[in-house]
């Protein structure tokens, strides 16, 4: 098999592609909700709606994602808690700070920025795949889960999954050529963007209505977040 | 067709706008919520997991408003919702919930699960899919004007004897008073103390107040049960009586879901009276203590171990955690100590929502209450305090039930008898 010629396709058409439909599906998606119609709220406010949810994206960003006994109903589950935080952070510093990634959007963008050095994002893939298997196990085995997770709960996580694990491979040149890897990394994230738009992935752009609701919704009865 | 699913699920189709769709597509299925649910915690039952309540609305949506939601459909990855759906989720979300919104506290997507299920409730309600218990109670307030059938001449002979009993003057059918005070039926027959305790405040306060018979009950079983119809028309009743008697201000008494539905829902779903405040008794307590209006005895209450029980529809979904902690600072500065957690986080008691009205539900409602008598013994409670009787009811039943040595107290009433004479 010709490997070079299957990485020229994976990081050349087929990524425009993906790239395309990534865009356009979570356009049409954001699009369709906006549209749906929103009923002025009319209750006369106790407290300020834009506190609320300013100090709602505050907390839900910076504080309690890492910190489960601010909550005190995570006394109950701290590790899988502390996993989806650290999945998120690993996931985000690896995307946005690591060098690599970071020349990808230089050259989408235009512009560049600067990195971490190799070993701490590094490190910081490694415990974002790590919680990942931790996330899955959790899924596989609490009866909440298993209720809840369908087929796409499935894929989402193996979706996610593949990109991480390849790419942390590529790194470290483990088992494979290097073209081999780089292909399968970006034939995986190719196909991990096209299912974002129709998969619950797509909840990072939902995030900002649904927590800026809830702010409202507690900062106009004068309660915090 | 006029199935129940089908009608259920076009009530669905109705109810989804911008705000619940946008939550829905938030939704990660992450099943934190579950944790937060005291009813899932008790039993370990998953289908009292919150996310699980919504599935049906979540189904609706997918189903009826999305592309990938119809192509798993059309490949039968996912089946069209059944009657049977319909009936198993009704006992779900009205046996097991009582909507006190904890759950959208841990959420990382900061759903508004509460009022999410009870978009579902009003589905149920519209396809005639609910408890008998609750439904016979909801049929009773629009026939005789109250759940628990005070009706007019029960009612004015209980206010009578009340005043008579308590020795308190309690205006009725003010015209020109500046307050409208409305009580619930649970107050009116088993607490009437509080009744007595709550006018004699509002008397040394100096305040213009009256009750009214034809806006006499506070309590809206329609809202437990989700019709936006007969939510609307007990509302109806109480601002009609407050226009006819031209107050300025309505005043709810210790009942939570009633203040959420006046307070915080009638403005969205009918017309209100212009110029007419909607308070909690407990935040004009509050206002009263603040600016002087009544003063109270430092210490009335301090001994023992006293604690006190947020109200999810008072505190968390109402806003007045404040008030009551300031009331009891000064009742009982020694003694007052906090359960954990509270305020906003706090644990709800597991009888709201109507849950309390239901006999089936008896044994998750028990269930339940086991984590608020954990809470209050890790704190040693000798008397435990609410400004919610709905709460108290709760309360009342389950220390008898688990004879308990914790005895149950209104705040108003603890308020009353650490008045100060003026």
């Amino acid at each position: 098999m010709n490997w070079t010629a299957v990485l020229e396709f994976a990081r050349g058409p087929f990524f425009k592609v993906a790239l395309l439909v990534f865009i356009a599906g979570m356009a049409y998606r954001i699009a369709r909700i906006i549209m749906l119609g929103w009923k002025k709220d009319r209750v006369p406010p106790r407290g300020s709606k834009v506190e609320g949810a300013a100090i709602s994206f505050l907390k839900g960003i910076l504080i309690w994602p890492f910190i489960p006994w601010v909550k005190d109903t995570f006394k109950r589950n701290p590790i899988i808690y502390i996993a989806g935080g650290l999945f998120h952070l690993g996931l985000f510093v690896v995307l946005i700070l690591g060098t690599a990634h970071m020349l990808v959007w230089k050259s989408l963008l235009g512009f560049g920025w600067a990195t971490l050095p190799l070993p701490i994002v590094d490190w910081l893939a490694a415990v974002a795949i790590v919680a990942m298997i931790v996330l899955f196990i959790h899924r596989l085995t609490n009866p909440v889960m298993r209720l809840i997770s369908g087929w796409p709960e499935w894929l989402n996580l193996l979706f996610v999954f593949l990109p991480m694990v390849t790419g942390y491979m590529m790194t470290h040149h483990l088992f494979f050529r290097y073209e081999v890897l780089f292909s399968l990394h970006m034939l995986s994230v190719n196909v991990m963007l096209i299912w974002i738009p129709i998969s619950r992935i797509s909840h990072f752009v939902f995030y900002f209505f649904s927590k800026a609701i809830h702010g409202a919704d507690f900062g106009k009865r004068s309660v915090s977040p | 067709m006029k199935t129940i699913s089908n009608i259920a699920m076009n009530t669905f189709v109705k109810e989804t706008g911008g705000y619940v769709a946008a939550q829905l597509e938030a939704c990660t299925r992450c099943g934190m919520c579950a944790d937060a649910c005291h009813f899932y915690v008790a039993t370990g039952n998953p289908e009292y997991a919150p996310v699980w309540k919504i599935d049906l609305l979540k189904r609706a949506y997918e189903q009826r408003f999305t592309l990938s939601g119809k192509v798993k459909l059309a490949l039968g990855v996912d089946k069209p919702v059944t009657d049977e759906d319909i009936q198993k989720f009704s006992k779900i979300v009205y046996e097991a919930c009582t909507m006190c919104n904890k759950c959208s506290m841990v959420c990382p997507m900061g759903l508004q699960l509460g009022p999410l299920i009870h978009e579902v409730r009003t589905s149920m309600s519209n396809a005639g899919v609910v408890p008998d218990d609750l439904m016979k109670a909801v049929n009773k307030q629009v026939e005789e004007g109250s759940p628990l059938g005070v009706t007019d001449d029960v009612y004015d002979d209980r206010i009578e004897w009340v005043a008579d009993e308590w020795e308190v003057d309690i205006p009725v059918d003010v015209k020109g008073a500046d307050t409208l005070v409305v009580f619930s039926s649970i107050e009116v027959m088993k607490f009437p103390e509080n009744i007595a305790a709550i006018a004699k405040i509002l008397n040394t306060a100096g305040e213009k107040w009256t009750l009214s018979t034809a806006g006499r009950e506070v309590v809206n079983f329609g809202f437990y049960e989700g019709s936006e119809e007969r939510t609307k028309m007990f509302m109806q009743r109480i601002f009609d009586a407050a226009k006819e008697l031209g107050v300025k201000k309505i005043v709810v008494t210790e009942c939570g879901h009633a203040y959420d539905a006046l307070r915080w829902t009638s403005y969205n779903m009918m017309e209100v009276p212009a110029g007419i405040e909607i308070t909690h008794i407990v935040g004009l307590i509050g206002e009263y203590v603040r600016s002087g209006k009544i003063k109270l005895k430092a210490g009335a209450f301090d001994n023992g171990v006293i604690t006190f029980h947020d109200a999810c529809k008072i505190q968390r979904r109402g806003g007045h955690i404040k008030e009551p902690r300031e009331i009891l600072k000064i009742l009982a500065p020694n003694s007052f100590k906090e359960m954990s957690p509270s305020k906003e986080q706090a644990i709800c008691c597991g009888g709201g929502g109507g849950v309390i009205a239901i006999k089936e539900a008896d044994p998750v409602r028990y269930a339940a209450f086991e984590l608020k008598i954990d809470q209050m013994k890790a704190v040693g409670a000798d008397a435990v305090v609410m400004s919610c009787s709905n709460c108290r009811l709760q309360f009342t039943d389950c220390v008898q039930h688990f004879n308990l040595d914790v005895k149950v107290k209104g705040l108003s009433q603890m308020v009353a008898d650490a008045l100060e004479e003026r």
